[in-house]
């Protein structure tokens, strides 16, 4: 795991630094317009549908269903997962939504460790909904605060832009080594999420780099190809397996065209001259 | 990249050969970013050429404080705390940049567009007290807020775009809403429908307007017309509004209520294509805020509702949204200008609101001519205010 973290790390450097910074001339700023206005479409449809998923999911929590509750977590999370550029733009949601044990001093026993991984701890590893009341509420009202900003918020070029790369170096950062989802283990919802996420920018702003460059757009689809037919081996008919169901072939398989993929979609930016 | 990532081998003792690579690799980097960060460590508040260092240890950031120009910046953060961390540059609640899973010993870098002012910066753990980054102002951040390039536009055109599809999305749904009670015969449900569809269409009209053919399908007022009411060229809502209010019935109109339908799709598909550069927003609104003040408020254009006062307030509206999404950008490079539109569209908002009653607003042949005087000079100002905006941003 240590390894790929390197790795990913020292290649985004080495392309952050040689990334040469001059746009295709053939791409105006209002070339962009439509894209990013569809990027604001996709992303509002998924938070509204992250505020009706997260109500059901913590209305299980409240009411004790145990396993309902454990079966709505991988799910309920994907609609985030898909629009985590933007999400992760405001830090405090992202924090009481989104973190994991780690980012907290005392780690689980921390009074500010909230959202969907304390409630996925106490489902998953204490085996109950006792006590997640509070983190349910919470977790309600921050999603719904969520959606709110999000309709409000004029999208960041930049940012859309470079969120496919962005999601891509999420999964390499903590979804390949099964961290984020550790109590669950529904790392791959949140797996195909992200890509589903990262191709979407893919896909709206393809047209404007396809002219240019056709080699570039080929092998990235070819790479999201390649991810799509592996992760749907994994596919059931509530969603997806346990991630220690992976096997370390197919494991690979995605680790190397993560890697490629963001180290490719990093270079988006550029291209459009949004650096 | 290395065709091994995939650093899964089923081999333990590979694995093993991997871990001892690992932590070799890991050693280097960790050297490396060492005898970077000491020879930094000399530098001024912690500057090395181009790039600011900023070493992240026990939950502080050192330097603490860091002051760099407005413009592009580049920050090297160095983690040499004991768990992996991510490091953000914060503007309120909002995220500027972030470098994620910066593991112990390592370092990463960060570049960074900023504009003047005060912004926080992470440091550490999410309860760890934050460090403070000035923006200062430079001479090529002035001159870049003073005339905006057309990229600083981008966001608030594809806000625009999206404000487009929202309001012709309402206006079909609407529309469709006012054909289904129009073909049931129901004269209650379609005048309330009717007044529904009108207020998406009019907070759009700046663009909707700008299709001369739907147009004149979608919106014909009588007077224009040679025959008036009896024109075959009379058609879309003041035709559906003329047999609603004028006749009281529903009879004869389901032809004209289907033919609006398929107006408003075809406006809808066309909007969505439209190509808009910056200076349409401004030229559009002020264009229809011109129109009200010159000719709308004196001769009306809802005859037989006589809904003029509410068509009014959605122009308004959608005007308002147009200003509000140019502020951001307009606001650097002329604040004064944009304080005054902003005054102005309150002023027309009170003016408008001055004339309701308690069941909203009054029909609009009972406003007299001093009310309609007021309001025309109301709208006149907000309409020089807003045609002062392109010059002032540089935009034309």
């Amino acid at each position: 795991m240590m390894k790929l973290k390197l790795t990913l790390s020292v290649s985004l450097l080495a392309v952050a630094a040689i990334m040469p910074r001059v746009a295709m001339a053939e791409v105006s700023p209002l070339d962009l317009v439509g894209p990013i206005a569809d990027y604001k479409i996709y992303v509002s449809e998924n938070a509204e549908k992250l505020v009706t998923n997260t109500k059901a999911f913590t209305d299980a929590v409240k009411a004790g269903e145990l396993d309902k509750a454990k079966a709505l977590f991988g799910s309920t999370r994907m609609s985030y997962e898909a629009i985590e550029p933007i999400a992760e733009l405001f830090s405090d949601l992202d924090g009481s939504i989104d973190s994991r044990a780690d980012d907290h001093e005392k780690a689980e026993k921390d009074p500010e460790f909230t959202g969907f991984h304390r409630i996925e701890y106490g489902l998953f590893a204490e085996n109950s909904t006792k006590d997640l009341a509070p983190f349910a509420d919470k977790l309600m009202a921050d999603v719904t605060e969520l959606n709110k900003r999000i309709t409000d918020l004029t999208l960041p070029p930049e940012k859309v832009v470079g969120g496919a790369a962005v999601l891509m170096e999420e999964v390499a950062a903590t979804k390949i080594s099964g961290e984020e989802d550790r109590y669950s283990h529904t790392d791959l919802w949140d797996f195909k999420a992200n890509f589903d996420g990262s191709r979407k920018i893919f896909d709206l702003v393809r047209p404007l780099v396809e002219k240019d460059d056709s080699a570039f757009v080929t092998k990235v689809s070819g790479n999201f190809d390649k991810v799509d037919t592996t992760l749907a081996k994994y596919k059931t008919a509530e969603g997806y397996q346990l991630y220690d169901k992976l096997t370390e072939d197919d494991r690979a398989v995605l680790a190397a065209a993560v890697n490629t993929l963001a180290e490719d979609l990093s270079t988006l930016r550029g291209k459009l001259g949004l650096n | 990249m290395s065709p091994s990532a995939g650093s899964a081998s089923p081999h333990p003792s590979s694995q093993r050969l991997m871990k001892l690579a690992v932590v070799g690799a890991a050693f280097l980097v960790v050297a490396g970013g060492a005898a970077f960060y000491y020879a930094s460590k000399g530098m001024k508040s912690g500057t090395s050429g181009d790039a600011i260092v900023v070493t992240i240890k026990d939950g502080t950031c050192d330097p603490n404080t860091i002051s760099v120009p407005a413009g592009r910046s580049t920050f090297t953060i160095v983690n040499n705390s004991d768990r992996a961390l991510e490091w953000e540059i914060l503007d309120g609640v909002m995220v500027l940049e972030e470098r994620e899973n910066i593991i112990p010993g390592f370092s990463q870098t960060l570049q960074a567009k900023l504009k003047a002012g005060d912004y926080e910066i992470t440091c550490g753990l999410l309860n760890s007290p934050r460090g403070i980054l000035h923006v200062t102002p430079s001479a090529e951040s002035d001159a870049e807020a003073a005339r905006p390039a057309l990229v600083a536009y981008l966001g608030p055109l594809a806000e625009f775009q999206v404000f487009l599809v929202t309001q012709t999305n309402a206006l079909v749904k609407a529309t469709q809403a006012l054909d289904d009670a129009i073909k049931a015969g129901d004269l209650e449900k379609a005048r309330e429908s009717y007044q529904k569809a009108r207020l998406p269409y009019k907070q759009i009209e700046p663009m909707a307007d700008r299709f001369a053919d739907l147009h004149n399908a979608i919106d014909p007022v009588a007077d224009y017309l040679e025959k008036r009411e009896e024109d075959p060229g009379f058609t879309g809502f003041h035709r559906i509004e003329y047999g609603l209010y004028a006749k009281n019935s529903t009879d004869g109109l389901s032809p004209i209520a289907a033919k609006l339908v398929a107006d408003v799709t075809a406006l809808k598909d066309r909007v969505r294509g439209l190509r808009i550069p910056p200076e349409q927003i401004a030229k559009g609104a002020g264009r229809l805020v011109g129109q009200i003040a010159e000719t709308k408020i004196t001769s009306g254009e809802d005859h037989y509702a006589k809904t003029d006062l509410a068509d009014f307030e959605a122009n308004i509206a959608g005007v308002a949204r147009m200003m509000a999404l140019l502020k951001p950008v307009a606001v650097q490079a002329a604040p004064a200008v944009v304080a005054d539109i902003d005054g102005r569209i309150a002023d027309a908002n009170s003016a408008l609101k001055a004339l309701r009653g308690p069941d909203g607003f009054p029909p609009y042949d009972s406003v007299n001519a001093e009310n309609r005087k007021a309001l025309a000079q109301t709208m006149q100002a907000l309409a020089e205010r807003i045609g002062k905006l392109n010059t002032a941003v540089g935009l034309e």
